[in-house]
């Protein structure tokens, strides 16, 4: 028997429709931009900004000198200088040339994080063109994904999240047609790329661990069998570079990256940062969720279906402490792919609904289906219209930004002028996106000099202005946290050095330190100055007489 | 017995070379509901020692379980339409 469908092919709609639909889609190309204006902005402030911007960038400054040095970041904490890193090495050793070459400096690893959000949008965009057929909505569905607060916070950190998110793209993207491909030599070929990106984004933050599970779990679908041969072949591969590093690091490498990660959890954390997610990405969110409903039920599931669903799941550890808002990256470059499809289906007039049980239940609704096809030619536009000033975010001062804060009648509600829609971060403790200031820079410098002129060691909570001052980087407070939370840390190698006075000074910013040393600070030194950077008082300690 | 095994074995091979239904997908996702639900509500009968019952992040599994199991009972009646 044929298959019954109820296709929503219609006649032309009225060219004033048509009219309405193009102004309103390029009102959205203004909003989006204009928002992709203020990223570029923000990213070339950030690469000027020789200081640590968010918390710890500076240990992943130190991580990518230690590779450029040919050295692992992963030692042991409990011998001097107590330091260790709880990340996956590759967007490090990518950076690591730079190193080489420029010495320590951030402006390279945040070029590389910015470079890649573009990367990212890119493939978004090129997801939804060769799948959706729109160029317009193509373009937007890459420009929605940068215009997101969480993406424009983290895309220029000297961080590696980002470049994992960029990895997990490419990957999905390669691999979204495998299933179906007749051609076994191609699929073979696209199989390991892809895969090999999966493994590059696993290898980046661990994290990415969501978009193995669906990659295969779309394989499977596909065909199990292949699922499973390549699925044995993925698994021996990682557990070979896994082992290789956990060997050459004497057991380091699995202690502080995979024992050290297991961290409180804080349910609140998780509900308010899903909350706020919900908040900015709604528009965006309730139209990529359709978009999977519809391929669960009416067409194949394709991969970024699994993908939305994994990466969402995967916000669920977002109530970790030490996660935040960037946990939903991933979830925003899936929603933007698949909001972009149910955008371009809409406006392409493309929704087929095969007779099954659910489309009997809706039949007596195709009377209206005209009507609903008419309304998508305007709702669609408006979702990114709503979109962007959801996420909305920019400086509320300077020749161009001030008259339009002035006109939108937008207050600055973060640090140094700046208004963004998100607020503080709920339950996260990052405080980003605004933009550094030339007194910020100053400060910054003014610290490294304190550091200078101190006479020995200096203890300091950023790794920068050791790195500026030409002295050793000691400690990576919040890895020696992680540690000590999960009793894998002995601090009285630390300890006995703090009590003797060792350190000529101390640097303080978040005081990440476990409970014990912060204590330890606090009996043998005292504070003597206060110097504000970037929105934070840093604390500077002398030893008490 | 062993032309059984054999047998069954076969129709495993063949199977697995073909992609999943929609009814094969949702009972899939029937099973891992509540193989999970059961795994993890098994958590605090086996480890007798942890303290405090069903924490929130076993909540929040366990919802997931159930909405695995759940979506799972509405695919099975599509059929054999792929996955």
């Amino acid at each position: 028997m044929a298959e019954r469908t109820y296709p929503t092919t219609l006649a032309r709609p009225a060219l004033s429709l048509l009219t309405l639909n193009r102004l309103l889609l390029a009102a959205a190309f203004v909003i989006l931009g204009s928002l992709f204006v203020v990223y570029v902005i923000y990213a070339a402030n950030l690469i000027q900004f020789p200081f640590d911007y968010d918390q710890g960038e500076g240990f992943e400054l130190v991580d990518t000198i230690m590779f450029s040095q040919g050295q692992w970041p992963y030692q042991d904490t409990n011998t001097f200088p107590f330091y260790s890193s709880n990340y996956p090495p590759l967007f490090h050793v990518i950076a690591a040339p730079f190193a080489a070459v420029f010495g320590p400096a951030y402006w390279y690893g945040r070029l590389l994080g910015f470079l890649g959000t573009l990367v990212t949008a890119s493939a978004i965009g090129l997801a939804v063109y060769r799948d959706g057929g729109h160029r317009g909505i193509a373009v937007l569905s890459g420009l929605a994904f940068l215009a997101s607060n969480t993406i424009y916070h983290i895309g220029p950190l000297f961080r590696q999240h980002m470049t994992m998110v960029m990895f997990e793209t490419l990957a999905v993207v390669i691999l979204c047609h495998v299933n179906t491909l007749d051609d076994p030599r191609r699929r073979r070929r696209l199989l390991l790329t892809g895969l090999a990106l999966i493994m590059a984004a696993g290898y980046t933050k661990q994290l990415a661990i969501g978009t193995a599970v669906a990659a295969f779990v779309y394989l499977f679908i596909g065909q199990p069998r292949r699922a499973i041969l390549w699925g044995l072949g993925f698994a021996a591969v990682g557990i070979g570079i896994f082992l290789w590093i956990d060997v050459s690091t004497n057991g380091q490498w699995w202690l502080q990256t995979i024992a050290a990660n297991v961290n409180d959890y804080y349910p609140d954390q998780t509900f308010g940062l899903f909350r706020l997610w919900f908040g900015l990405h709604g528009f965006l969110l309730i139209p990529a969720a359709l978009y999977a409903l519809y391929e669960l039920y009416f067409d194949r599931l394709s991969i970024y279906t699994i993908w939305f669903v994994a990466a969402v799941g995967i916000s669920l550890l977002s109530g970790k402490w030490g996660a935040g808002d960037s946990y939903f990256a991933t979830s925003i470059a899936a929603m933007s792919i698949l909001s972009g499809l149910f955008a371009a289906r809409t406006l392409n007039r493309g929704w087929r609904f095969p007779e099954n049980y659910i489309s009997r239940v809706f039949r007596p609704l195709r009377a209206v289906g005209p009507a609903v096809a008419a309304a998508g030619l305007v709702i669609v536009p408006l979702l990114y219209i709503g979109y962007g000033r959801a996420v909305w975010h920019m400086p509320t001062d300077g020749p161009i930004f001030g008259p339009l804060a002035q006109i939108l009648n937008i207050e600055a509600n973060a640090l140094n002028g700046f208004y963004d829609s998100a607020g503080r971060v709920a339950g996260g403790y990052a405080d980003i996106g605004h933009l550094t200031t030339p007194t910020d820079s100053a400060n910054g410098w003014q610290i490294v000099e304190r550091v200078r002129a101190a006479d020995g060691l200096v203890l300091s909570e950023e790794a920068a202005f050791n790195l500026l001052a030409g002295k050793p980087v000691i400690t990576n407070p919040t890895q020696l946290l992680n540690l000590a939370n999960n009793g894998q840390f002995d601090s009285s190698g630390l300890i006995a050095m703090i009590e003797a006075q060792e350190f000529s000074l101390i640097i303080m910013r978040a005081q990440f330190y476990p409970v014990d040393v912060l204590q330890a600070i606090a009996r043998a030194y005292e504070q003597v100055e206060t110097i504000p950077m970037n929105g934070f008082a840093y604390l500077l300690l002398q030893p008490r007489s | 017995m062993t032309n059984k095994i054999l047998t069954f074995i076969k129709i495993i091979r063949a199977a697995s070379g073909q992609p999943l239904s929609k009814r094969q997908l949702g009972l899939l996702l029937v099973i891992v509901g509540v193989v999970g639900f059961t795994g993890i509500i098994g958590i605090d009968v086996i480890d007798v020692g942890r303290e405090g019952g069903i924490g929130p992040a076993q909540q929040i599994a366990l919802g997931g379980m159930i909405l695995l199991a759940l979506v799972g009972l509405t695919l099975i009646p599509l059929g054999d339409t792929p996955a």
